[in-house]
């Protein structure tokens, strides 16, 4: 069997007799070329929130946890360079800076944003979300599209997530098409954005059934 | 990958990160979809997976190829959000999309997470009209006619560019046994 004799089967074009094991190791090319894993493509904020997961885990990792941006910024311009380990959480509170001063841009508030999309129960839905800092927390508003209003018993419920898994509500609603919520953890180390359908039946844990997901990332 | 850019990443500096990503997530990215089957899940896991190669960056071989080594961890990150959202999930089973991983009860194997590495990588290698061609010929299972029409380019064209992307392809991916004077493509791993 020629090359070319094994390009065109690839192709999916009629060929002649195939040695099997050949025919089974391009079928098996075939199949991955199918695979939806293969053609899936993340969404355009991921690089963005990875940027911001990363930073809040090195805030984190910094002594005394998350650094205030500002005292991070004299921190940074003070100290000496001396270790590879220091270095790291210097670098850990310049992405806090980044974030914060190129994002949020001089007084300007800091702002985040997703663009959510439906989930399988809800597939046609989308909303749209900024997240802007204040003395009081993160501001988060939504307008959707695609949802029902849900009363007499059923409400959804917005969340924060953070890579590690902790999720946070930030409130309830009814009307989907234009909310304001509050939420006392930041979207630079809660990223993860989700919208569920409750039932008001005393059990206050997320009923798990998405109906919009999304990652916050910082507002252009 | 330069060097530079990995300490960068060891230390969380921001641009390196980007740099990363804009290496390997997109690969990363495919692993964990392939075994969670989600965007917002695979999404999740890929970002999880950055903390997490960050977090190890700095025990990380730099003579060793960081490709497997963040495949490995994108995988073992999604596995992770994938028992996260059995655990968490509540959903009655009436709910559940046949196709979600999580009635499936075993997550894909180091290989096959890696044959589908592999199979993104050569196609991100493709010039990106070829790419597509490829793409709309497997994943959409057009013929050759559809694709002309969806392209709006003749048969011909198609079938010339179709023969083209797949030689690329298969080159990239080590289908071919080829003319043994010229260099040969990397040695494909057999799946397990």
């Amino acid at each position: 069997m020629s090359d070319d004799d094994r390009i065109e089967y690839l192709a999916g074009e009629p060929v002649g007799a195939l040695d099997p094991a050949e025919r089974a190791d391009l079928d098996e090319l075939r199949t991955l070329l199918a695979d939806p894993s293969v053609w899936a493509e993340p969404g355009p904020g991921l690089a963005g929130s990875i940027a911001a997961a990363v930073a809040g885990a090195a805030a984190d990792a910094a002594p005394g946890g998350p650094v205030p941006v500002e005292v991070a910024r004299r921190r940074r311009i003070r100290r000496p360079r001396v270790a590879a380990a220091v270095a790291g959480v210097a670098a850990a509170a310049a992405v806090a800076i980044g974030l914060a001063v190129g994002l949020g841009g001089g007084s300007q508030s800091l702002q985040y944003q997703a663009a959510l999309a439906g989930t399988g129960l809800a597939p046609a839905a989308t909303a749209q979300v900024t997240l802007t800092q204040t003395l009081s927390g993160w501001r988060v508003t939504l307008q959707g599209r695609g949802l029902p209003r849900l009363d007499n018993g059923f409400y959804y419920e917005a969340w924060l997530k953070s890579p590690g898994g902790i999720l946070v509500p930030i409130g309830t609603f009814n009307e989907p098409a234009s909310v304001t919520l509050w939420s006392g953890v930041p979207p630079t180390q809660y990223p993860d954005i989700t919208i569920t359908r409750q039932r008001a039946d005393g059990n206050p844990a997320s009923s798990g059934q998405r109906v919009l997901t999304g990652v916050a990332h910082p507002a252009r | 990958m330069d060097p530079e850019v990995l300490a960068g990443f060891a230390a969380g500096d921001p641009d390196a990160v980007r740099a990363v990503y804009g290496a390997y997530g997109r690969l990363m990215y495919t692993v964990a979809y392939k075994v969670l089957g989600d965007q917002g899940l695979a999404e999740e896991a890929t970002q999880q997976a950055f903390v997490r190669a960050w977090r190890a960056a700095s025990r990380y071989d730099p003579t060793r190829e960081l490709g497997p080594w963040l495949a490995a961890i994108a995988r073992r990150a999604a596995i992770d959000v994938h028992r996260q959202e059995a655990r968490g999930g509540h959903r009655s089973l009436d709910d559940a999309d046949p196709g979600d991983p999580a009635l499936v009860s075993l997550p894909p194997s180091v290989d096959q997470v890696y044959d589908v590495w592999e199979v993104r990588r050569a196609i991100d290698a493709l010039d990106p009209a070829d790419a597509e061609l490829i793409r709309l010929q497997h994943f959409e299972e057009l013929t050759h006619t559809q694709i002309a029409e969806r392209l709006g380019i003749p048969v011909g064209t198609v079938k010339s560019r179709s023969f083209r992307a797949h030689r690329r392809l298969a080159e990239l991916l080590g289908h071919l046994r080829g003319d043994p004077t010229k260099p040969s493509a990397p040695p494909r791993r057999k799946t397990g």
